[in-house]
């Protein structure tokens, strides 16, 4: 595939607590094995794209050990390049930490790129596409830019703050907006972009004249006259891991197989960095029901309905329910935890119960002590 | 050749013929063992962790997957720069044609060629059949400390059972004064664990030798070790503590897979120091589901469980459907265990089906049956 792919980072309207203290959205723990960017990585290389420039707005000591040199995502290392990219000036607030920037930033790079097109995704969409088909649609409607979007009916409690759309029966784009969930009914951007090389750099610039605290979605939304911006529908599953009961639901939705199935694919593999765990051991007497097990953990006492990642001690007595652990964490004996989400390397030792709800997930910190 | 280099070489050729029906495409050393790994995975991953980097295999019979498979020399990390994983198989040479290996020392003798240029200070013999975990440069330390030309891996065994092995009888110090192969009267339990360490210039004379020796068959054990021991080569031992298993049968392969459940069982696949390696699968992680019931299990990412594992090992991409039973049984990678099927005391082989309500093995059998053909009723 003939384009340069470009893993933008979301902004700063998604935060996932607690979590989101410790590591950028894109190198969370997910289902047990994988990371958020997984899934967007995953959908470039299965594309064939073979020059991935992976934007990372803060902290990317995470994602530089994830991330490697992306051989395990099926990335040449003769032929392509995985690229991990920040500004590397600090900036003098947040705000001006935005796409835009450190796209200007890394300039050299992108110019310096052959593919005449490219495509642009935020890691915090989970979802599987073929971009080649993007790109033939693209080029068959003679768009300038095309926009993945997905319908939902549940615009009320999900894809909040997102950019949505208002498409024309040609569904050319003809105004963005932000889902404030006041309907149920929405088109959501992806903030997923396919166009050439050529107008992204444009853009670019143009955004970048226009106010310093511009994202590359601002200048596309002032576009939408000039411009011919058209949607992709992608009709398969699509969630945005935007807060931490979306991190929490998106979850724990996918230990049912049949949900698990419409996210990944059999000629569609998700890649990921392996850690050459050894199997899990589930001791005698320990119960285990409803749940997405990794490898490498010691399992003596109860969990039902949880996500349990690499690495995690489950103590004997203790129940674990509605809950995530993630890698590396210690349950103690006779601890009991319903709808917690526990972060990496975190020892629950002397607390005996913590309880949370869908909505509200109790947190407990990385490498916490309790 | 960087000083001190030791390689490696994985004498992986046996047929495995007491595992018929798990080698029926495979080489033995490709069978599969703890849900998720390999038998060569050992020796591999026990270079990788020794800081032996340059290893050939020596494949022979059904070789194809297992030659392929660890051609992959970075699932072990020896991708190296001064690095990596050959494989060798039997070639028609220039002056004696197409020749199969007639015998461990052969093997060798017949790829010379490679390890020339190489060049190694020493050379690490090992086999491709055995599960254990083993630092190969400890090994090398104790060699350089006895000066030796030749050393020994030796385990020690009862004496009832040491009939059935190589076993060296040594002075004090642990220097080999005598060998005898399967002795029926056995005067020491140290039994070779077919791993050596020799001075490769010293062996490469040895080998030159043996091959011209008529009456020779051209093994390690019957014919190399003997003339050493002869010539008063300095042959040391180093003695192995620990797990060592020799998985030649499918009961003693169950066994294996068994040790696995036990409380702190010595080959601990979870010590994070001492890793094993394999192949990196796309799998997602265990799925189990709501109506299971686990006790007492060994489950590797993959596997989807709806029913019941009892004292069991399930690999990658295995299922057990709904209300099925598995007990004491080893279910291999991407098997599939029907709704309602019992399957009690067997190891069921890559990828096969035991359709819906299907029962095999029992509880009372003398021997673990092996299930390697799709059974549907």
């Amino acid at each position: 595939m003939d384009a340069l792919g470009i893993i933008n980072f979301e902004d700063n309207v998604a935060t996932v607590d607690g979590l989101g203290e410790y590591r950028p959205v894109p190198a969370m723990a997910f289902l047990g094995r994988y990371r958020i960017i997984d899934f967007i990585l995953s959908n470039m290389t299965n594309s064939g794209i073979n020059n991935v420039h992976v934007y990372c707005k803060e902290k990317p000591r995470n994602l530089f050990a994830h991330l490697g040199t992306g051989s395990h995502y099926n990335i040449n290392e003769k032929r392509g390049q995985l690229r991990i990219l920040f500004g590397e000036k600090s900036f003098s607030s947040p705000v001006y930490n935005n796409d835009v920037a450190n796209f200007i930033l890394n300039m050299q790079y992108i110019e310096s790129d052959h593919n005449p097109y490219v495509v642009i995704a935020p890691s915090y969409f989970i979802y599987s596409i073929n971009f080649n088909n993007v790109l033939e649609e693209h080029l068959k409607s003679k768009a300038d830019v095309t926009i993945l979007y997905t319908s939902t009916s549940d615009a009320k409690n999900s894809f909040l703050a997102c950019d949505t759309l208002q498409m024309d029966e040609n569904k050319r784009v003809t105004w963005f907006g932000k889902n404030r969930g006041n309907t149920k009914n929405k088109y959501i951007s992806l903030e997923a972009y396919v166009m050439s090389k050529e107008l992204f750099i444009d853009l670019v610039h143009k955004a970048a004249e226009t106010s310093s605290l511009y994202w590359f979605k601002d200048i596309l939304r002032d576009s939408e006259h000039e411009l011919k911006i058209k949607g992709y529908q992608i009709k398969g599953y699509v969630r945005c891991i935007n807060s931490l009961a979306k991190y929490y639901q998106t979850n724990m939705e996918l230990r049912d197989r049949s949900v698990a199935a419409s996210l990944f694919k059999a000629d569609w593999p998700i890649y990921t960095q392996t850690n050459d765990s050894s199997p899990s051991t589930y001791a005698k007497g320990s119960s285990v029901k409803g749940s997405v097990i990794a490898n490498g953990c010691k399992i003596d006492g109860t969990i039902t309905d949880s996500i349990i990642s690499r690495n995690v001690t489950v103590s004997k007595g203790a129940v674990v329910k509605d809950s995530i652990i993630l890698p590396g964490s210690y349950i103690g004996e006779n601890a009991k935890l319903d709808h917690v989400v526990v972060d990496k390397y975190a020892i629950i030792h002397h607390v005996k119960e913590l309880v949370g709800t869908d909505e509200e997930p109790v947190y407990v910190k990385r490498r916490d002590r309790i | 050749m960087r000083p001190n280099l030791m390689a490696a070489m994985i004498l992986a050729g046996g047929r495995g013929t007491r595992l018929y029906g798990l080698t029926k495409k495979v080489a033995k050393p490709a069978v599969h063992f703890g849900g998720k790994y390999r038998i060569i995975d050992f020796p591999l991953s026990n270079c990788a962790n020794s800081g032996v980097n340059t290893v050939g295999v020596l494949t022979q019979y059904e070789s194809v997957l297992l030659n392929a498979y660890v051609a992959k020399d970075q699932f072990w990390g020896l991708n190296t720069n001064d690095g990596g994983v050959y494989v060798l198989t039997p070639r028609e040479k220039d002056t004696t044609g197409l020749e199969v290996y007639r015998g461990t020392a052969d093997a060798i003798t017949q790829n010379i060629d490679f390890l020339d240029q190489i060049d190694p200070e020493y050379l690490l013999i090992l086999s491709g059949d055995h599960i254990y975990k083993m630092d190969y440069d400890d090994m090398l330390k104790t060699h350089k400390e006895m000066e030796a030309d030749a050393t020994i891996a030796v385990l020690e065994v009862s004496l009832k059972e040491a009939s059935r092995f190589g076993i060296m009888n040594c002075d004090k110090k642990g220097m080999i004064k005598e060998f005898e192969e399967k002795p029926a009267h056995p005067k020491s339990n140290l039994a070779s664990m077919g791993i050596y360490i020799f001075n490769y210039k010293t062996l490469r004379k040895y080998l030159m030798q043996d091959d011209k020796n008529e009456e020779s068959s051209h093994d390690f054990g019957k014919d190399i070790i003997p003339t050493y021991l002869k010539d008063k080569k300095r042959l040391a031992t180093y003695k192995f503590k620990g797990y060592w298993k020799d998985v030649g049968t499918i009961d003693s392969l169950w066994e294996a897979n068994m040790d696995l459940l036990k409380n702190n069982n010595q080959l601990d696949l979870a010590d994070e120091s001492w890793k094993i390696y394999t192949e990196n699968l796309n799998v997602l992680p265990a799925f189990i589901g709501e109506d299971a019931s686990i006790d007492n299990a060994y489950i590797t990412q993959g596997a989807v469980v709806l029913g019941m594992a009892k004292n069991s090992i399930l690999g990658t991409n295995s299922y057990i459907g709904k209300d099925a039973k598995v007990i004491d049984s080893v279910i291999n990678p991407g098997a599939k265990i029907g709704e309602g099927a019992r399957v009690t005391r067997c190891i069921v082989a890559d990828g096969v089906e035991i359709g819906p309500g299907v029962k095999v093995g029992s509880a009372n059998s003398e021997h673990i049956e092996l299930i390697d053909k799709k059974v549907m009723e």
